[in-house]
């Protein structure tokens, strides 16, 4: 049985492809203006990469931000769920989990079938996003692949008092123009979302194992400060990314079994 | 049309056909800021009372230049409207010490909307007998002032017959409750809040006569059966009932509340035994709480846990307007007494305005899903 899991975020979209219980292939796909479109790219790619055509594909579930308008999918779940499911799949100990997306964040607890149990996401409010990241290395002139690494060179924090992204960009400015490290600006910037996001995962409360989903999961600088925060090493897979879309995959399997 | 009909179309704008009808006789209306205020006494005096919401706001530009960044968007929406020139057909205006951002709403809309006539309650926030007493010298206080104000007499006689006719609304939108009690319950939850919501914006005789209609008509209806969870709503003010939509569009059914722009308007009836403003003043303060009365948070559990029996609940939605310290600080303890009785609870933080029902449709899936299968 092969079936598949599109997750449209609001800054990537990513599809999984499953066959039975193995994963077959992914893709991360950045996105464009037309939800639809994204949706279709990161499938064909994911397509390609596991050498099969859609057809093959029994069953589809959509998730994240732009669920609703994934035009091939059978059903969609939130991404809430969803990345429950997808971090249980590849860790079955977790109960908490963090998912540090484009534009939101989220604090999830489940049991030990990855149902969640609660969960808290931050408003309108880009702090803790890769979004805030993306702003703040394009601000620092360093690709955002290298903040994290960066920021590991600091000697300590600089002082970022704001946790809104639009306040703590003009911060990371006037700090660059005094002449402070870049390596200082991006700890104090891991520093800040660390803060937000530990507000956030104590809303529902914390129990191990502890797992980071998400793009932000790349960044070694903030998993460094999340961890120190938290207390617990947070178990991270390869690809934080595709958490969501592995979850709505998983989903996919179950429903179609049901029929 | 349907006196459903009739009755969302009214919950829909500010001024609506019956506000138009009222003026056209020359008559007066005075809007009210909060469920604590008897609208008995308005009503006694030849008044017609409407209640302020902020239905239809879509942005604040002149609210917020006199209102702090600590003020919710709820009375900033409000002031707004009135800003607008959308209040212009009230005669008067009544406040009282609600909480802070309604306040200071009053001191805003006094000095810049010029409403003809206002007045301000000070209502106690406690409940006790000596509490009763003050809210009975306030609202004589109040009485006197509508009387000189607006040269009429309010006589005994003229505030029962109030009485009774706010008791027959009370009568009857209880019953209308009773049809979402019903496993198959015969109105959805907007439906049900575009009811209420009209019983603050319509002249009461009126309104008892469309609910009655509204009682015979959806009688006939088939119960709502393929439904998902059934779900209550209680927070901060909602009075707009598209917002109840957006929450029943995830695929599940609102069957009952703790607003004030929902049962806790109507719930308890106003006992006619003894002095006439203190049997006023008493009901108005013991009725179901609002968390701006210091004393009884117990209550609002009781209220909660009651209505999840009576309706039979799968899940709880506590929303607070961002900067609603009451609401806020009550939500933590209400929390806590839900988790130990395994009532599932989402909590939303929110705006007034319904601009972020993407983030809200995301919120009630995922507790759906939670409280839901698989």
């Amino acid at each position: 049985m092969i079936v598949a899991g599109v997750d449209v975020g609001s800054l990537s979209g990513e599809t999984v492809i499953l066959r039975d219980d193995e994963i077959l292939s992914y893709s991360i796909v950045r996105t464009g203006a037309d939800s639809a479109l994204t949706a279709k790219k990161a499938t064909d790619e994911a397509l390609k990469n596991a050498n099969i055509s859609f057809e093959d594909i029994e069953y589809t579930i959509a998730t994240g931000y732009g669920r609703v308008i994934v035009p091939f999918a059978n059903e969609n779940i939130t991404e809430i769920s969803c990345h429950a499911k997808g971090a249980n799949y590849l860790f079955p100990t977790v109960r908490t989990i963090l998912d540090m997306g484009g534009q939101d964040c989220k604090a999830i607890r489940c049991n030990e079938t990855g149902k969640v149990t609660n969960f808290a996401m931050n408003d309108k409010c880009a702090a803790g996003t890769g979004r805030f990241c993306e702003v703040m290395a394009d601000v620092l002139g360093i690709p955002l692949e290298d903040i994290g690494k960066t920021s590991l060179e600091a000697k300590k924090d600089a002082m970022i008092s704001s946790a809104c992204a639009v306040f703590a960009k003009s911060e990371a400015v006037s700090l660059l123009r005094s002449g402070v490290p870049k390596s200082e600006i991006l700890s104090g910037v891991h520093e800040a979302i660390a803060s937000r996001v530990f507000a956030l995962l104590q809303r529902v409360g914390i129990e191990g194992d502890f797992v980071i989903s998400g793009g932000i999961g790349k960044n070694i600088g903030v998993i460094k400060k999340v961890t120190e925060k938290v207390g617990l090493k947070p178990l991270m897979s390869e690809e934080p990314q595709i958490v969501g879309a592995l979850g709505a995959a998983l989903f996919a399997k179950e429903r179609y079994k049901k029929g | 049309m349907t006196s459903l009909e009739e009755l969302s179309e009214i919950s829909k704008t500010i001024a609506n056909p019956a506000v138009d009808k009222w003026k056209a006789q020359g008559k007066p209306i005075v809007g009210f800021f909060c469920s604590y205020i008897p609208e008995e006494i308005l009503h006694a005096a030849g008044i017609f009372p409407y209640r302020i919401k902020a239905k239809g706001c879509t942005n604040t530009p002149a609210a917020d230049a006199f209102l702090a960044p600590v003020n919710c968007s709820f009375v900033r929406s409000c002031l707004e409207l009135a800003l607008e020139g959308s209040y212009g057909f009230l005669d008067g205006v009544v406040s009282m010490n609600s909480c802070e951002h309604i306040r200071r709403l009053y001191d805003i809309w006094k000095r810049k909307v010029k409403t003809p006539y206002s007045h301000f309650l000070c209502v106690p926030h406690k409940t006790d007998e000596e509490a009763v007493n003050w809210y009975r010298d306030e609202l004589a206080i109040f009485k006197a002032g509508l009387e000189k104000a607006f040269g009429v007499s309010i006589t005994e006689e003229s505030i029962r017959n109030s009485i009774a006719v706010h008791n027959e609304t009370r009568d009857l939108l209880r019953k209308v409750y009773e049809l979402r009690q019903r496993e198959t319950p015969l109105l959805t939850g907007k439906e049900a809040h575009e009811i209420v919501v009209a019983a603050m914006a319509t002249p009461k005789e009126d309104y008892n006569r469309l609910l009655k209609g509204l009682l015979e008509e959806v009688g006939k209806r088939e119960g709502i059966s393929a439904h998902g969870p059934r779900l209550m709503v209680m927070g901060s003010v909602i009075d707009d009932p598209d917002y109840i939509g957006i929450i029943e569009d995830m695929g599940c059914l609102v069957v009952t509340d703790a607003l004030c722009f929902g049962s806790r308007y109507f719930w308890e009836p106003v006992k006619t035994n003894g002095d006439l403003m203190e049997c006023l003043a008493r009901s108005y303060l013991k009725r179901p709480v609002c968390p701006r009365m210091s004393e009884d948070i117990g209550q609002i559990v009781t209220y909660t846990k009651e209505m999840v029996e009576k309706f039979n609940i799968d899940g709880v939605i506590m929303e607070r307007i961002r900067c609603c310290d009451l609401w806020g600080g009550t939500t933590l303890i209400l929390q806590k007494r839900l988790d130990e009785r395994n009532i599932p609870l989402l909590v939303v933080d929110r705006e007034y305005m319904t601009s972020g029902a993407g983030q809200m449709s995301t919120r009630v899936g995922a507790f759906l899903e939670m409280i839901g299968r698989g």
